[in-house]
């Protein structure tokens, strides 16, 4: 880093100074244009919207997923329900069955049983 | 450091407007550019102001993301091999009021021809005021390597203007005095 040495020629020295100084001046922060903190304040608003009604709608995604799961739940429950009480019901009436067979059959026994005395 | 400073966004903006869209403008020579560059980067403070501990670092910040916005827009400009250094003097529909000092004007200009290490290393330096190892931790680079820049940046910048700027600087034999050092 030879460059960073300060040398012992004053004068390049005075005109860099200068010439850093006058730089200094030329490079001072320019103001920024009039609508700029407008601008960013309507986009982070516009932005703050969007994530709102954005977080609105995954919400109403949410609560129509859990709906939907509710009802389809309780669509397969209630088939469930409805086949049990269809099979207890087929049995009720198979023992019904069963049992008027079985009076028939000791009705006939019985009768049977008379002649053959 | 202020544990219990309240970031107030508007404030913000309010206070380093002017300092990110003039990093931004000087880095891409662009008024349109350096507008948008200046909208994304308070918008990203809006999303990471919870992180953000004090001024300070709310002005440090700003300056590394500005920077760091506007090397990217430089970047995408030429992918897309857009001759990025459109004219300064058109200003790109700055109101008149708003030009600077004639060598001011022309000054600028000149840096735009700079390389971009060397062009960000004097904006930080003679726009912000900030020492070399604040331009280094700005960048995230190595000391060296800003110092580097300076010098260089300086010497070049010294060089056109003398072959520019007649009417305004001084011609030199040497320039082997630049201040690098802070």
């Amino acid at each position: 880093m030879d460059e960073l040495k300060p040398i012992n020629e004053p004068e390049p020295i005075d005109r860099m100074n200068e010439f850093e100084s006058q730089l200094q001046q030329a490079f001072v922060r320019r103001p920024a244009p009039p609508g700029l903190k407008r601008r960013i304040l309507d986009q982070r608003n516009r932005r703050l919207t969007a994530r709102f009604h954005s977080r609105i709608v995954l919400w109403q995604r949410l609560a129509a997923c859990f709906v939907l799961a509710a009802a389809l739940g309780g669509g397969l429950t209630w088939r469930h329900v409805e086949e049990q009480r269809k099979g207890e019901a087929a049995r009720v009436q198979v023992i019904t069955a069963l049992r008027i067979t079985n009076h028939a059959l000791n009705e006939v026994k019985a009768r049977l049983a008379v002649r053959d005395e | 450091m202020a544990r219990n400073w309240q970031p107030d966004f508007e404030r913000l903006v309010d206070e380093h407007q002017s300092m990110v869209f003039s990093l931004a403008w000087r880095m891409t020579a662009d008024r349109g550019l350096a507008e948008e560059i200046a909208q994304d980067v308070f918008l990203e403070l809006d999303t990471h102001m919870t992180r953000i501990e004090s001024p300070q670092h709310a002005l440090f910040w700003l300056r590394r993301v500005a920077m760091s916005r506007s090397a990217d827009a430089l970047r995408r400009r030429r992918v897309r091999g857009v001759d990025l250094w459109i004219e300064i003097e058109e200003s790109h529909g700055a109101p008149q009021e708003e030009r600077f000092s004639p060598l001011g004007a022309r000054l600028e200009q000149l840096l735009t021809t700079l390389p971009e290490p060397q062009r960000a290393a004097l904006v930080l330096r003679y726009q912000e005021d900030l020492t070399p190892e604040e331009i280094a931790a700005t960048l995230e680079s190595p000391l060296a390597t800003v110092k580097s820049n300076l010098q260089r940046g300086l010497k070049l910048l010294r060089a056109k203007a003398e072959c520019n700027l007649k009417d305004y600087v001084r011609p030199g034999k040497s320039l082997g005095g630049a201040r690098a050092d802070g």
